[in-house]
Order: C-alpha cells, then structure tokens, then sequence
C-alpha cells in the first residue's frame, strides 16, 4: 500500500500532507473514541478498559483519569463549553463527568441494553443516547432525569447526533435505516434511508445542518440532503464493514472528510471532489473514531485492541 | 434549513395540554425573545425561570427581603434582564445569567404592568402601569420617572401631575392606563379611560395623535403584534379590537412630523391630533363574545400574528379563545376549573402558557398525530386523489438508463457545509449576536447514598413522554416489561453487577464494538429481550441472582 503521501488534485494550494505527531498509550484495552472538545484545549479518549483520559490539547499530557464505569466506554461526548464530558458504557449507564477536576457528577440509568452512542445538544442541557435496546433517550442534563423514551428502531442504535440548533436529532442503527426525529415532541419527521442492508454505522450533520454525513457498513460514506432525501457525494476506498467507525467534517484548512478504515488507516478526501487525498497510516488495528481539532489542523484517531493507542497527526506549517 | 422538514403546519394553533409546571404559587408569565426560556413571577415575591426546552427550572432570581407578590415580568430584547414589578410597589431589574439585582426603583403606586423598552440600546427603561394613575417612565440610571399624559382635553394635553381631574371628565377613581411600546420603542401608544389611543414619542413625550377606539369605552390593555403591524386594545364594553398600524416601524417620530405638518391649516389641536392619529391606526377588526358577554383578560397575538387569543376568567373559568385574524374563532380551549390569570403565546411554537389562580402554570400544545409517511423515504401524503399519467416509455424494457443519468449530475454539484442561513422569523439584526438563549445547565451532583432514593425518581420514568416507530412492534413489549424492571437497575448496585455479569457469560465475547454487534445480529431480538425481563424480575428479590440467573441463561440455548 502507498505511504503517507497521496494524490495532487489541482488546488490553490498545494495540498500539505498530515504526519504522525505523537502517540498516546494510556489504555490497556481497545480505544473506542476520541474526540476534541469544542474549545480545543482538551483531548478525552474512552476505552474498553473502563476509563475515559483527558490530556491536554496542547501538550498532550494525561490530565485526568475517569474512573466509575462497571464495563466498557463504547462513546463519549464534550458539552458545549467544553466543561463535561458524557460517556457511554456498556454497562448502560452514562456518566456526567467535570473535566475540570475529574469527578464523576452523574449518572444516567435507564437504558435496558448497552449505550452505545452519546451527545450533547447544542445548548448542552439535554443529552441523547443511543443504546442496544434499540432505542433514543433523551436526558436532562441539571436533573438527570429521563425526559424522553424514542423506540426508534428495530435494531441497535448506533449514532445519534443533534442539529446546530438543537431542534431535530438524527440517528442511525444496524436495522439500515437512517431517521430524523424531532427533539421537542419526539415524532419521527423523515427517514433518510430504509433498506434492511446495509446497516448504517455512523451518521452526523454537517457543521451547518444542511446535510448529513452518513457511513454504512458496506465500504461507503455518503453526504446526504435531508430535505431532499438524495445524496450529494459518496465517498470509498475505505473498509468499513463490521465496525461502528466514526467520520467527520475537517474545515480548517480547506475542506475534507476524514474517517477511519478497517484497513488501519485513516482516510482523507476532498469534500467537493470525493478523491481521496491522503492515507495515514500507522495503527495496528481497525481505526474506530477519528475527531478533528476545531481550529488547529490536527487529528486525532484511535484504534482497536491490537493497537490500544491515540495517535496524533498534524500538518505542518 | 432543517424548517423545511419540521411539519409545514407549524403555524397551527395548539389544542390540549400537554404538561404543567409547579413551582409555589406563579402568577405572571413572560417568554423570552425565543422562547427558550419562560420567567414566572410567584406570589412569594421570587421569580423562576423555566427552562422551556427541559421544562426544568434554570435559575430563580430571589430578594430576601422582598416577599411582595409579583404582579408583571418583562425580557429585556437581548434576554439579559428581567424587569419584575411587586406588590410593594417597586420595580427590580435582575441580570438573568447572574441572578443578581442590577436596579431596583419604588414608585408611588404598585405598578400592574411593566415594559422594558424594546431596543437593546436602552435596557434601563422602562414604562410601568401603575393600579390607578397615569403611566409612568422610569429610567433606573438616572432615577428619573415622567408621567406621562393621558389626555388631550380642549386645554390642551395635560399630565397627571396636574389635577385631580387627570381623567377628564369624572370617570372612575381605580382606572388602569394601559401603555405600550412600539416594536422598536420609539413611539409609545396609551389608551385612557375615554376609549382614546395617544401616540407620543418616547424621548420628548410630545402627544402627536389621537385615535378614538369605537365605543368610547375605558381601555384595559393594548399589545402590539411582534412585527409591530397590528395592534390589539381590550376595551370595557367586552370587546377586543385589532388595529392596523400604518406607521412604517423605523422612523414612526419623523413619519408623524410629516404628517402633522400636512396638516397645517386645522386650528383646533384635538381635531389636528386626532386627523393625524386617523393616518396611524385603522381598525380592522372586532371580537366579542356574544354569548356570555364576558370581560376578555390577557388578550395577546401568536408568535407570527396569524391568530389572536383570548382568555375568560371572569366566573372562575380558565377558558381560552382562539381567533384568526380574519376574525374567524377557531378553537375554545377549556382549562381545569381554576380561574385563569395570565396568557403567553410562544414566539416561535404554536404553543400556550396559561397561569392559573392555584399557581399551577399550563402548556397547551397541538396533539400528537404521528406523521406515518416520515418512516418511508420516498412516500408522498397526497391530499385528495390525483390523476396518474403514463409516461410514453413507462413500460418499454429499459428505464434504467433514466435513472443513471440523474444520479451523477447530482454528484458533481459544490457543496456548502459552514454556511448558515439567517434566521428570517426574527430578524432583527442589530442584536442577534449578544442574545442570551438559554443558561447553562450544570447537572447537579449525584450523592453516593442517593441510591435509595433513585427508587422514587426512576419511577418518573413511567412519566416519560415515549414515541414509537411502527416497525418495532417487539419493541412494544418491552416498554411495558420495563416499567416495573426500571426501578431495579439502581436498587442495590451488587445485584446489577451480578445481572450484568451473567449476561457477559452469556454473551461469551468481550464487550467490543464490532463483535457484538455481530453477536447481536445473529440473535433474534424477541429472546433477547424476554431474557433481560426474567433477569430482573429474578434480581428484585437480592438474593441468589447468580445462580437463578444462569437458568434462563442455558434455557435460551445460546
């Protein structure tokens, strides 16, 4: 397979290629998300080894272990202000940890199967989650207190992510389809996607809530229209056919999709042009979640169980 | 932006009640600009403010001092300040995010509505409708308050400092004033017992014109649409009445100049004010109730003015009308038998607030209809039969090449993810950047012994608003195995884990993403979910869970 550097397609500027920066090892077992917090002073990583790490943005440091969670963190999420982050466990609970001092303020039960996709809304005082009993539920964020139950789908939910303005929440499950819901009433107001195969792993709104960036479980990512139902781009030549891997929007410096693959390798392509642009490569095991930092080009991914570490990639100056 | 897949009817109008919040005794209510956040003014003298979209409380503004009940609550535009009007007659002007005291200003008499003036350039004023004297200005910098006039009688506009006589001609002693403002303040509209509209300017108080509302009768209340086009009086003979405003809503003080100078050769200075009031309000239209002839209370427009509601509380009722704007009543909306005290249509939502005399404070909303065509991608409701015409090749054997073709016109198009569209319901630019939307919401800490208590509290979840897609009919059932299940989970947190690990042994794999969702697959999903029921009705009793769980375990035959 080719390294590092990839294709040229014609640009203003000459495309500067990602390298690794750093490695993280913190966690003994697999390493199922990572994501920036919305400030990008901080980095927190959640693993199947129980615990969550939050490092600094900057220097990389380990700054808080969270500890609490009975099993495996299957997701994470940062609160707007980037003060809490929410993690998703399977032993379907969630957790409201202060990332400020590493404690544990909440805790979230209700699920009836195991949690496997978290977010906070925009004005951070709700928080959705997706969970193996195959449905949505809605949190108060103050009370912790359950305010909505949605029996969205007939398979486990794997992705849930809320609109810029927190008014309609999109989620994606193994049963293939892809619903739009609306986040005061609970009503489903459209499905994107409604074929049985294949599943879809992952999906998410764009930064500006037009589109919808949706990945199923047969090699492809897609970037939706929700108004009109039709896709605009579709991306490959990745793998992606039995883990959840997350994608996500890179608009630093000019416009990208980034995902992981199976193939241990995260992907970058042009958004407009859908070629892919560069490859990165260096982990040991399937890529799971890759997250981008909101104003620094830098990204972060983390791997599987034969690889358990975070790797940082930054373009250079 | 995502509007357009939000239901199309949202201007409808709501019909049932959907929650009511508790908090002490609330007596006033006010939405903020965009009705994130709803402030209550309670008869301890305290102010809640709710947060609308958790129906949660965000923060309570209190003076312990001041236990006089709270007769009127108004936003500041930017959502900042919340002007609070009490019993003891003072006005109190708090920061919302710091749930501080900013001002705090006495009169000499309980004021029963207070405004802050609309514009954000000038939050520290506000206009206050005393109990039984003319309006009064108050700036809270400087301290100053003006009175404004309430009359123009043939000597000319006079003020309310002047005599007693201040309502002209022997009318009642207790009569409110109404005021309000104009949608960006520059203008300030009063209604006086005589059944007359003033039209001043806020800055130099100067009475350009007068309109007479027909029926001559005292006017209790005047509210402006939120764009400021119509106006709408609630008068004493029971009537409510919708005027067209004529004046453009920016440069309404240079528009009146205009006006009254067209109009230079009447001598006398009612007739000249009242020509020019004729050129500012036209009157549309009129609502009543025939039936029981009754007084109207806390009449107000909805968020995009289409409809305009009423309330009835005047025999202890709690009834709601709703009337569209071409005067056409909709909807009576019947409450519980607590006489309603105070109304709010949603800016943006079709929903109702309704206060009522117990303190109780409802949310009426439209009734959930499940929209089915939303669970199939490409199904279209139709609203009555259409005709279907073939297509010339509809049947011949190869449509496919149609449809390749569209397919990758598609592809090649740009497309813009950062841009976002402006907001076109509220535009009001001058202050979209610094509004306060909403408040942080910080969760409060779990104590570790709390466990117990989580029995009373996840026994809310039976409460829980719960919406169904129509493929998961299994799902069904297990909604109502997970009601007396739910408690369970927090009971004893030794027996969770026990039930917890028994399903790991029962998977036989490690908790990994790709693995078990395999796992899963292969599993039906009906099995599963009888399992998970007899593991917990099983762990209720605490005792042995390990070994009673591994019975259903090997029945299921993995």
């Amino acid at each position: 397979m080719a390294a590092g550097g990839g294709n040229q397609p014609p640009q203003i500027a000459p495309y500067r290629p990602y390298r690794l920066l750093r490695t993280l090892t913190g966690h003994s077992r697999a390493v199922s998300c990572v994501k920036f917090s919305y400030d990008g002073t901080s980095l927190a990583s959640a693993s199947l080894d129980k615990t969550l790490i939050i490092y600094s943005s900057a220097t990389l440091d380990t700054i808080w272990r969270l500890v609490g969670h009975s099993e495996g963190v299957s997701d994470l999420a940062w609160s707007s202000d980037s003060h809490y982050v929410c993690s998703a466990s399977d032993d379907r609970t969630l957790r409201i940890w202060d990332a400020h001092n590493g404690e544990c303020v909440k805790t979230l039960k209700g699920h009836s199967g195991f949690v496997f996709c978290v977010n906070f809304n925009p004005q951070s005082n709700l928080i959705v989650s997706g969970a193996f009993d195959y449905t949505l539920r809605i949190w108060d964020v103050k009370t912790g207190k359950c305010v909505r139950v949605i029996e969205a789908h007939s398979d486990p939910v794997t992705s849930v992510h809320f609109i810029r303005d927190g008014s309609i929440i999109v989620s994606g499950s193994h049963d293939g389809s892809c619903k739009i819901w609306d986040a005061a009433t609970g009503a489903c107001l459209k499905t994107l996607i409604d074929d049985k195969v294949p599943a879809v792993s992952f999906a998410k709104f764009s930064p500006n809530g037009k589109f919808i960036l949706v990945a199923t479980l047969n090699d492809t990512l897609k970037l939706w229209n929700y108004s009109t139902g039709k896709f605009l781009k579709l991306y490959t030549g990745h793998v992606n056919r039995q883990y959840c891997i997350t994608s996500t929007f890179s608009v630093t410096n000019g416009k990208y999709i980034v995902s992981g693959s199976e193939d241990n390798c995260v992907y970058l392509w042009d958004l407009q042009g859908k070629n892919m642009i560069q490859k990165l490569e260096g982990h040991s095991d399937t890529v799971i979640s890759v997250s981008c930092h909101p104003t620094e080009n830098k990204i972060a991914s983390a791997g599987l169980d034969k690889d358990r570490t975070v790797k940082i990639w930054v373009q250079d100056a | 932006m995502n509007t357009m897949i939000i239901d199309p009817l949202q201007g409808d109008f709501p019909e049932v009640i959907e929650e009511y919040l508790e908090h002490g005794i609330m007596k006033c209510i006010a939405f903020n600009r965009r009705g994130t956040l709803l402030a209550a003014g309670c008869a301890d003298g305290s102010c809640v403010i709710w947060d609308f979209e958790t129906r949660g409380i965000a923060k309570e503004l209190r003076d312990s001092d001041r236990v006089a009940p709270i007769t009127s609550v108004c936003w500041s535009k930017n959502g900042h300040n919340l002007l609070a009007a009490a019993a003891d007659k003072s006005l109190t002007l708090w920061s919302v995010s710091t749930g501080e005291k900013v001002a705090r200003a006495t009169l000499q008499q309980t004021t029963l509505l207070a405004r802050l003036h609309p514009s954000s350039t000038a939050p520290s004023i506000c206009l206050a409708c005393p109990l039984s004297s003319a309006p009064v200005l108050v700036d809270f910098n400087t301290g100053k308050t003006t009175d404004l006039p309430v009359s123009v009688s043939v000597a000319g506009p006079s003020t309310a400092s002047h005599s007693r006589n201040k309502f002209g001609d022997g009318s009642l002693p207790y009569t409110p004033t109404p005021a309000t403002f104009s949608k960006n303040g520059e203008l300030i509209y009063v209604g006086n017992s005589k059944g007359e509209i003033l039209i001043m300017d806020y800055l130099n108080v100067h009475v350009y014109g007068v309109v007479s509302v027909p029926g001559g009768a005292l006017i209790k209340s005047m509210v402006f649409s939120r764009n400021g086009q119509y106006l709408l009086t609630n008068s004493n003979d029971r009537t409510l009445r919708i005027f067209e405003n004529l004046l453009p809503s920016k440069g309404g003080v240079k528009a009146l100049e205009k006006i009254s100078k067209t109009l230079v050769g009447v001598q006398e200075v009612v007739d000249k004010l009242k020509m020019v009031g004729s050129k500012c309000l036209v009157l549309s239209r009129e609502f009543q109730d025939s039936v029981t002839r009754s007084h109207w209370k806390a009449p107000c427009f909805s968020g995009d003015g289409e409809w305009v509601v009423g309330a009835l509380a005047s025999k202890g009722e709690h009834k709601i009308y709703i009337w569209g704007k071409a005067g056409n009543l909709v909807k009576i909306l019947e409450g519980p038998k607590e006489a309603l005290t105070d109304l709010a249509w949603h800016p943006e939502q079709p929903i109702i607030v309704s206060a009522s005399l117990a303190g109780f404070v409802y949310i009426w909303a439209k009734e959930f209809a499940e929209n089915w065509s939303a669970f199939a991608p490409d199904f279209k409701e139709l609203e009555e039969n259409e005709e279907y015409e073939e297509r010339e090749d509809e049947f011949d054997l190869m449509p496919e090449t149609v449809k390749v073709k569209e397919s990758n016109t598609i592809e090649d198009e740009e497309v813009d993810i950062l841009a976002v569209d402006k907001d076109s319901a509220l535009s009001d630019s001058d202050l979209s950047q610094e509004e306060l939307c909403f408040l942080p919401a910080i969760p409060s800490p779990d104590a570790p012994e709390q466990q117990e208590k989580y029995l009373g509290s996840s026994s809310q979840l039976e409460g829980c608003n719960r919406s169904r897609s129509p493929l998961s009919e299994e799902a069904e059932q297990n909604v109502q195995e997970e009601n007396p299940g739910s408690s369970l989970f927090v009971g004893n947190s030794a027996a969770e884990e026990v039930a917890t690990d028994g399903r790991v042994k029962r998977r036989r794999k490690p908790s990994e993403k790709g693995l078990e969702l395999q796992a899963e697959k292969g599993r039906q999903p009906s099995t599963k979910k009888k399992c998970l029921a007899k593991n917990r009705k099983k762990s209720r009793g605490q005792e042995n869970c390990a070994g009673r769980n591994e019975e259903p375990v090997t029945d299921e035959g993995n």
